[in-house]
Formats: structure tokens, C-alpha cells, sequence
């Protein structure tokens, strides 16, 4: 039963952690915080969604996946398809969202760009439920389940999926930002826009690309929580936006490694807590932690890599 | 007089505003709070338990939510003082979503049902206005005394303020917990006009609305909440009523074009402000005055400028 339930903690966690990352890496290179996140992990599961009913809804795309699959031998191409697509369009928000809210917002005034990302959040929001609808749509099953069976745990071939793919995600980003060139960049941009400029670092490109590179994250993210809860809704991405700012804050900001540890360790508390204490409690606890990590530890469990100004 | 709907919109429009001042105050010392929905909650619950539970007058259960929502406020704002920018943003985040964690699970005031059977409040566009009014005042006040300056003072640079001899901790709190005590008075207004309010009322979007109509009126003169409440909240209004304006073109003008006619019907189509196309305005219009005034629109220069032009006089 206890180790079920891991798994179900580390599957939200998965979610939180994806998008907590992007939440940190923006807050990392702008100080800003990103409100309109949580919707770029709505429209990635929307995104998601209209990919998998357009390839199966068209009779000559799908039965040139099912040809892909057979000869394969695989199953499930076709969340591939989803999970890209899905990356593509929000990508291009994100982008969009740097052109629109980011730029423009003159960023000597704390709360000016805060509000205007606070606009693209009503926008992103309503645009969605004017073009989808404002109720819960289901998400088609994919991949057909195949359970396996580890002494007392059952996991099934989906739940494989979802964590290997935010897995191998996350190891990417990691990598990027750790290892590479444009990731040190990254990296300096967070310590100083200044000096960053002065060793020759594009700064605004470094801004488009963290925010084109944490809404691919984000959108990926939404896709998974569709396919994991098999439904979408366009009012999904509020409270996922708010657990995983409490994550990026457990991890400290600006910490990618932190903020995907924080990911999976609320994700887990909040599972464990609501399967023993009550699902009353989950929040209540949530936010608790939140609060004394502010009070106590505001660099939070793994340390800030931004300079407190 | 007033109609129902006019009179429901004045007094929306009053509570919103009693709300804006309550961010307003705090953030005239540097303290951002997406708290003002929990406080809100906090006078809302405090006020209906005793005008509800207890069968009170509703003059003590405003006092009543003024004084448990300050008391509550200097309960948050004392450990907000170690902190500041996006800590203390998160902080009062997390103090909301606890606040709404209670009202949801506390079954003495319905938990999950929601606090139901609040009585309605007769002449309540009184009681707002006349709480307006002192608050206000209060403003006015503070704003030309030694107070409001070391307010000022302590928004542009903590330490500087400090060494200067004013008394940050005391002041910061002050304004912390009397901007909690008018959000809560906005909360139990609130509730004695909805008669039911539950967790779900003083949401993260509504301490995020109250945010939004300081910003953008402006955070450095009292003229700002109002001016950005009276933006923020008619507008939307103002935008249904863009078919109504409609409908007063005399039918001659169009019935003899076939091309006025089918662009008047397109107009009266996309005019239809009643749901998400009014929010999708609505953010719109809050992106533009972002980029074109990030200050927000009122701002101390721009009123000192006007004084002058209408004093005559001469800087």
C-alpha cells in the first residue's frame, strides 16, 4: 500500500517539478514571477489533446501510425506526436508571452511585469474556454495499459511512461543548463544582467530562450497530467501553479536540482498526507511547509542561487 | 433612485474599493500582500458567526471583523517583517490558502457546504460609503503627516528610514494589521450581501484582483486604488453595455445598405461581452497599461502637477 503510493506521489510530483523548474529558471534570469505558467501547462494538455483526437479522427494519419506502430512494434507513437506538438505550441507562447507582456513592461517597476504576466493569465485562461469550452474534456486513452506486477506494487506501462519521460526531461534540462555553452550563459545571466552583457552574452535572447525552454517544459508537463488524469479542464493550471511555487521556493530559488527534489518530495507529502491525515489536511500541510521554510530557511532545503537584493 | 443591479454594482464597486485600500496601505511601506483575500475571508467568517451564530447587530459584527482581521493581520506581519519582495508575496499566498483550508474544513461554519443562511444587510450601501468615506479621509490625512512620509520613507530604503530614527518594525506593522482590519470589514460587507460566502470565495484570483487594482491605478497616492478600482471594475460593465449603446441606432440608418446591415449584425456579434470575450478585454486592457504606465495611472508627481495647475501656483 505504502509503496502504491509512492508511486502516486512520484507521479504528481513529476508535474510540480516540471513546471517548478520553469518557474525557477525565469524567476532565475528575471526575478519575476512567471503567474502565467500554470496556463502554459493548461494549453499544453489542451494542445496534447487536439493533436491525439486530430490523428485518430483523420482515417489516412491514423492508420499510417498504426502502420508506424506495427512495424515498430510499439504502442503509444502517437503520445510522442502529442508530447511534441504539445511543446512546439507552447514554446511559441512562451515566446509569445516574453513579446507581449516581458519586453515591453519597463522591469524598473517590481510589479508591472507581475501584473501584465497576471493579464496573460485571464487571457491564456479565456481565450482557452472561448475556443475548447469550459468544462472537463476527456482525454482519449493512448496506450493501452499494461500492468506489471512487482511483488505487491502494480504499476502499469502509462505510469512507465509519464516518469520516464519527465525523467529524461528534466536529465536534459539539467545537462543544458550544467553543461553547455548556452547554459553557462544562462547561468551568468542569472548572477547579473550586467556583467553578462559585458562578457558578451545576448541577454534578451537568454530571457526568450529560458522562457521558450520552461513553456516546452511546462507544456510537456501538461500533457502527462492529461493523459495520467485522462481528463483536461482550462482551470487545471491555477493549482498546479501554486504547488509548484511552493516547490521552487522548498528548493530554493533559482535551484533547478532543488526545485525538481522539491517537486517529488511534496508531491509524495501530499499524497502520503492525503491517503493518511485526510485530503483536508494536504493543503493545510502544503502550505504550512511553505511558510516555516520562508520563516526559517528562506533559501529553502538546497540553497538559492540568487543573490537576495 | 437606484435600480437593483445599479445599487449590487455600487456596492460591489464600494467593497472592491475598502479591499484596494487595504492592499493599498501595507504597500505604501513596501509590504506586497496576497493576503487581502484571506483577511477578507477571515472578517467575512468573524462577522457571520456573529451576526449569524450569535444573532448580533451587524454593527458589531463589522467591528468585530475589524478587529479579529487585525488581530490575525499583526499575527502574519510580525514574522513578515524578516522578509520582503517574493518572499513576503509567498508568504501571504500560503497565509490565503491556509485561510481557505479552514473555511473548509471548520464544520462549525459549514466546512465544505459552504457558511449558508448569512442575513442580508438593509441599507449596507450606507454602511459601505460611510466606512469609505472615513477611510479616505484617513488617507488624506495620513498622507500629509510625519506618519505617511516615514511610510514613504521606508518603501524607498529600509535601512536609510532606519537610521533616520523612524520606527520601521512599529510602523510596518500598524500598516500591515489596519490594512488586514479594513480587508475584513470589505469581507463582512461581502458576506451581507451575497448571504453565502465559502473556501472558494476568497480565492488566490480575488487577492490577485485586489493586487491588480492598486498597480494599476498606481501605489504611490490614495487617488490610485480609486482610480484603478473605478477602471478595473466598471469597465468590464461598461463593456456589456456596448450593445445596449447599440441598439439606440435608429433602424433607417442600416435597413437600406445591405453592407451597413451585415456590419451592424457582425458589430452586435462580437459585442458580445457577456462572458470570456469581457475577461479577454479585460487583460488586455491590463497589458497595455502595464506597458504604457507601468507605474501604475495615478502617481504623487502627476497629482502634485495638477495642484499646482489648479492653485495657479508656481514649483
Amino acid at each position: 500500500m505504502l509503496e502504491q503510493q509512492l508511486i502516486n506521489g512520484l507521479m504528481l510530483g513529476a508535474s510540480y517539478a516540471m513546471v517548478a523548474i520553469g518557474y525557477t529558471l525565469i524567476f532565475g534570469v528575471l526575478r519575476l514571477l512567471h503567474f502565467a505558467h500554470g496556463e502554459v501547462f493548461m494549453l499544453g494538455a489542451f494542445f496534447g489533446l487536439q493533436i491525439v483526437i486530430y490523428m485518430t479522427g483523420v482515417e489516412v494519419v491514423a492508420a499510417a501510425i498504426m502502420a508506424i506502430e506495427s512495424f515498430l512494434d510499439v504502442k503509444g507513437i502517437l503520445l510522442f506526436f502529442a508530447i511534441f506538438g504539445a511543446m512546439i505550441g507552447t514554446g511559441i507562447i512562451g515566446a509569445l508571452v516574453v513579446f507581449v507582456a516581458v519586453r515591453p513592461v519597463d522591469n524598473k517597476f517590481p510589479l508591472a511585469p507581475l501584473i501584465s504576466t497576471i493579464g496573460v493569465t485571464i487571457l491564456i485562461q479565456n481565450v482557452t474556454i472561448m475556443v475548447f469550452g469550459g468544462t472537463l474534456r476527456s482525454f482519449p486513452a493512448s496506450i493501452e495499459p499494461v500492468r506489471y506486477q512487482i511483488g505487491d506494487l502494480t504499476i502499469d506501462s502509462v505510469q512507465i511512461f509519464i516518469l520516464v519521460t519527465a525523467f529524461a526531461l528534466m536529465g536534459s534540462m539539467w545537462y543544458l543548463i550544467e553543461k553547455t555553452r548556452i547554459g553557462r550563459a544562462i547561468r551568468a545571466t542569472s548572477e547579473s544582467h550586467e556583467t553578462a552583457a559585458l562578457l558578451g552574452v545576448n541577454v534578451n535572447f537568454i530571457v526568450l530562450f529560458v522562457f521558450i525552454l520552461a513553456s516546452c517544459l511546462a507544456g510537456v508537463a501538461g500533457v502527462l497530467d492529461g493523459v495520467k488524469n485522462s481528463n483536461v479542464s482550462p482551470f487545471m493550471g491555477l493549482e498546479v501553479a501554486v504547488k509548484a511555487l511552493v516547490c521552487m521556493l522548498l528548493g530554493g530559488l533559482g535551484n533547478i536540482v532543488g526545485a525538481l527534489v522539491a517537486g517529488f518530495l511534496l508531491g509524495t507529502v501530499e499524497i502520503l498526507s492525503s491517503a493518511y491525515l485526510g485530503s483536508g489536511l494536504r493543503d493545510f500541510l502544503t502550505f504550512s511547509i511553505l511558510i516555516t521554510i520562508l520563516l526559517f530557511k528562506p533559501t529553502g532545503l538546497f540553497g538559492t542561487r540568487v543573490v537576495r537584493d | 433612485m437606484l435600480d437593483a443591479y445599479q445599487e449590487s454594482l455600487l456596492i460591489f464597486f464600494g467593497i472592491n474599493l475598502i479591499a484596494a485600500f487595504s492592499f493599498y496601505l501595507p504597500f505604501k511601506t513596501g509590504q506586497v500582500s496576497l493576503g487581502q483575500a484571506g483577511f477578507m475571508g477571515v472578517g467575512a467568517y468573524a462577522a457571520g458567526i456573529i451576526t449569524t451564530k450569535l444573532g448580533l447587530y451587524f454593527p458589531l459584527g463589522l467591528a468585530t471583523s475589524a478587529v479579529v482581521s487585525a488581530i490575525v493581520g499583526l499575527m502574519v506581519g510580525f514574522p513578515a517583517l524578516r522578509i520582503k519582495g517574493i518572499y513576503l508575496l509567498l508568504l501571504t499566498l500560503g497565509f490565503g490558502q491556509i485561510v481557505q483550508v479552514v473555511a473548509l474544513t471548520w464544520d462549525y461554519t459549514g466546512a465544505h457546504n459552504g457558511f449558508q443562511g448569512i442575513p442580508k444587510q438593509d441599507n449596507l450601501l450606507l454602511y459601505i460609503y460611510g466606512v469609505l468615506v472615513v477611510i479616505v479621509l484617513f488617507f488624506f490625512r495620513l498622507e500629509r503627516s510625519s506618519l505617511g512620509r516615514a511610510m514613504v520613507a521606508i518603501h524607498g530604503d529600509e535601512d536609510a528610514a532606519e537610521v533616520m530614527g523612524i520606527d520601521i518594525v512599529r510602523i510596518k506593522l500598524f500598516a500591515f494589521s489596519i490594512g488586514a482590519a479594513f480587508a475584513g470589514m470589505a469581507g463582512c460587507m461581502f458576506a451581507h450581501m451575497t448571504t453565502y460566502v465559502d473556501s472558494l470565495t476568497f480565492g488566490i484570483l480575488l487577492a490577485v484582483n485586489i493586487l491588480m487594482f492598486v498597480v494599476v491605478g498606481g501605489g504611490t497616492t490614495f487617488l490610485g486604488p480609486i482610480v484603478g478600482t473605478i477602471g478595473l471594475y466598471f469597465l468590464p460593465e461598461m463593456l456589456r453595455t456596448l450593445r445596449e449603446w447599440m441598439e439606440l441606432i435608429p433602424i433607417e440608418w442600416t435597413e437600406n445598405s445591405e453592407f451597413l446591415t451585415s456590419a451592424y449584425d457582425w458589430l452586435y456579434d462580437f459585442f458580445d461581452f457577456e462572458n470570456e470575450k469581457r475577461w479577454i478585454a479585460y487583460a488586455i486592457i491590463i497589458i497595455l497599461m502595464m506597458i504604457w504606465r507601468p507605474q501604475g495611472l495615478m502617481s504623487r508627481d502627476l497629482v502634485k502637477r495638477w495642484g499646482r495647475r489648479l492653485t495657479g501656483s508656481r514649483a
